[in-house]
């Protein structure tokens, strides 16, 4: 491992909290072409790159998470069926039933010519797609990537997850940080809003689609060692909750062991507007801003088990 | 890139569940593409796929994508001997598209027309990530878990992301592979796209009229080969570099002078410290669609030359496995270095003279290589080239 620094020099999130801009960031070809998820991607994408002062360019990856992918479409490609038979099956619409359209699609936009990987998990795919750009980036693998997430989860899918009793708040959206190393940023005299320090993602012991018991959270142990951090020094947490109540109860007992004695605030992004893959990208942004000069934690856990922590340094916190 | 070794193996594939009668049916060129079964294919052009047959084993509450994958994994991990104990700090990386969409399909149509049918279980599995979940939970898999969706190359990714773990030293092991079963929505679309042939594929030929789409399930299990030999693990082969680009091209189609493609066989070949004439054999992604192979045979000559390379694809036999189809073919390239025999393009007359190469048309040919790539290739002009070398 090459041991790189991980930067974050922009952010760019688009959903409730940002209307109006679709039309602002995409040309009309794109805004007739492209499906609204894809069109968020494309936006969010833009505006992170453009607070980032990066040009579009072929040594750009992608990591986009989704819960979703683009199922809006692939309803309708269904439904066409249904309703008019093979008459009614769209060539056009057929590729974006595939989840990594929005990252194709993104792609095309920014010119970004690196790897590109579409991570699908539930309610905690931006902060995995985060994670293992950081990684990859500390690894020497990459030069700088988009890493965040897209969802605009169908009504009729959300209907049903809450006729079967679900209980969580989703929203849709898409949000992106921009990461790339330390030595590239300061090359190019890039502004440094934070430093993501240490990530690790681990499966936690939990049957699909249920929560678990608050054990010993392997992620965050990583993730800190990673930092060189110990848990004092974790000023601020920025959770996944979610509204989802059994799931918030447990990522809050995990949090609560893996930092004891410490109990820093909790503090969640995800429901003002609803909870998408890209609030992770506001998470680890906020974080940024809020640490100082001191350190925050971004932890999501999902259902089913997969665990993330993202340490984030302030600006000022590791001389950065 | 530090080179990991594969050390367990597990197929399901249309040749039945195990290794064994895959590497049978592909060694001896024997195509597995039939009349489909699964679902109703009234009226559509092309009515055939490789289906995997029955039985299938496992639980039938679960979605036919969970059960292949599980049984594929089970194998791998068995092959490798990798225990529950050493399970708990092993990542898994799945590549997946489809999900548990045909059990959700199946309960969406009869929605559709009004039938009150409760929501089976299966459904709540429909996303792609279901497959990590169940093989996790089921198998007792603790390390870092994640699903990838790159279309039809995300069996090959997973490969490449998790030798990006082991390498770097955060599992000890890795388990991954690529899992889809047919769904109505691949069918229907691949239809409308006008990318199927109503017959079995042909590859490299130079009257091929499309692909053939099926069905499956792959993992192997990626380790550090100083571990695997402490171990007296079997060690088939190692995957000594790989190459990840995109096109940002188009959303279908692939750039026309290949150029990802070029880029990411590259930087594959440059991870294992090779030079392109080090190479004796590329399993190809090799769909059998006018355009795709042409596209990739025209790759293959800007990398490696005319002539030397052998290329095969053992679609021809399988069919379009979807996001299985990058591990499937990893193992087939691997089980080509270990038994010296590469697999044939099977239904492969009159080779393309577009392609030049020899794609070893209808029968198997014995030879020993030392490095083999396999490519894969996706909607979205998602490239990835893995890189093997023969095990020690």
């Amino acid at each position: 491992m090459s041991g790189q620094r991980v930067v974050v020099t922009g952010s760019g999130v688009v959903d409730g909290h940002a209307t109006g801009v679709l039309s602002e960031l995409l040309d009309a070809t794109e805004a007739r072409r492209l499906s609204r998820v894809c069109q968020m991607t494309v936006a969010a994408g833009r505006l992170a790159l453009a607070e980032a002062g990066l040009a579009a360019g072929t040594k750009l990856a992608l990591m986009v998470g989704t819960e979703f992918g683009d199922m809006v479409s692939t309803i309708k490609f269904v439904d066409d069926y249904l309703q008019r038979g093979i008459p009614g099956l769209s060539a056009l619409l057929f590729p974006h039933t595939v989840m990594n359209t929005m990252a194709a699609t993104t792609a095309i936009a920014v010119s970004a010519k690196d790897v590109s990987l579409t991570l699908n998990a539930p309610t905690v795919a931006g902060e995995l797609a985060i994670a293992r750009g950081a990684a990859a980036i500390r690894a020497g693998r990459i030069d700088a990537c988009l890493a965040g997430g897209a969802d605009e989860p169908p009504r009729f899918v959300v209907d049903t997850f809450r006729a079967a009793g679900a209980t969580d708040v989703r929203g849709d959206g898409a949000g992106f940080v921009v990461l790339e190393s330390l030595d590239r940023a300061r090359a190019r005299g890039a502004r440094i809003f934070g430093e993501i320090i240490g990530e690790a993602w681990r499966a936690l012991a939990v049957r699909p689609h249920g929560v678990g018991r608050p054990g010993h959270s392997p992620a965050i142990a990583a993730a800190l060692a990673g930092a060189a951090a110990e848990p004092a020094e974790i000023g601020i947490v920025y959770t996944s909750a979610n509204g989802d109540g059994p799931r918030e109860e447990w990522e809050r007992a995990l949090l609560e062991r893996a930092l004891a004695p410490h109990r820093p605030p909790l503090r969640s992004l995800s429901l003002p507007a609803g909870r998408h893959a890209g609030v992770a990208a506001r998470s680890v942004a906020t974080a940024a801003t809020e640490a100082g000069d001191g350190l925050a934690l971004v932890h999501a856990v999902a259902r089913g088990g997969n665990q993330i922590a993202i340490v984030v340094a302030g600006p000022r916190a590791r001389a950065a | 890139m530090k080179p990991v070794a594969v050390t367990g193996l597990g197929v399901v594939s249309p040749f039945g569940a195990g290794v064994k009668a895959y590497w049978e049916g592909i060694s001896g060129g024997l195509c597995a593409i039939r009349p489909i079964s699964l679902i109703d294919t009234d009226g559509f052009r092309c009515q055939i796929a490789a289906e995997v047959p029955d039985p299938l084993g496992g639980s039938a509450r679960r979605s036919r994508a969970d059960r292949f994958a599980l049984a594929a994994a089970r194998e791998a991990l068995d092959d490798a001997g990798i225990g529950r104990a050493e399970r708990a700090d092993t990542a898994l990386i799945v590549g997946a598209v489809g999900g548990g969409m045909l059990e959700a399909e199946a309960w969406y149509w009869q929605r559709s027309r009004g039938v009150a049918v409760p929501m089976p279980r299966a459904v709540a599995s429909c996303f792609p990530s279901a497959h990590a979940d169940v093989v996790g939970s089921v198998l007792g898999i603790g390390g870092p878990r994640e699903t990838v969706v790159t279309a039809c190359s995300s069996g090959a990714a997973s490969l490449a992301m998790a030798a990006d773990l082991v390498a770097d030293g955060v599992v000890p092991y890795a388990l991954a592979g690529g899992v889809d079963a047919l769904t109505r929505i691949c069918f229907m679309g691949f239809n409308t796209l006008k990318l199927l042939d109503p017959a079995p594929c042909r590859p490299f030929d130079r009257d091929r009229r499309g692909m053939s789409i099926g069905e499956g399930a792959a993992f192997v299990v990626l380790e550090d080969p100083a571990r695997a030999r402490a171990r007296d693990a079997r060690i088939y082969a190692e995957l000594s570099g790989y190459g990840m680009s995109t096109d940002a091209f188009h959303v279908t189609s692939p750039h026309p002078e290949g150029e990802g493609m070029v880029r990411a066989m590259r930087e594959a070949l440059g991870q294992a410290g090779i030079a392109p004439a080090a190479v004796g054999y590329a399993n190809a992604h090799g769909t059998a669609t006018p355009q795709n192979d042409r596209i990739e045979a025209r790759a293959l000559r800007e990398v490696f030359g005319e002539g030397g390379l052998l290329v095969s694809s053992t679609k021809s036999m399988i069919g379009h496995t979807m996001a299985a189809a990058g591990t499937l073919e990893a193992v087939a390239t691997v089980l080509a270095l270990e038994h010296e025999l590469i697999p044939p393009t099977a239904g492969l007359v009159n080779t393309d003279p577009d392609i030049p190469f020899d794609c070893v048309p209808r029968v198997g040919r014995e030879i020993a290589v030392d490095h083999a790539i396999s490519n894969s290739f996706g909607f979205g002009g998602q490239n990835v080239t893995l890189v093997f070398r023969r095990g020690a």
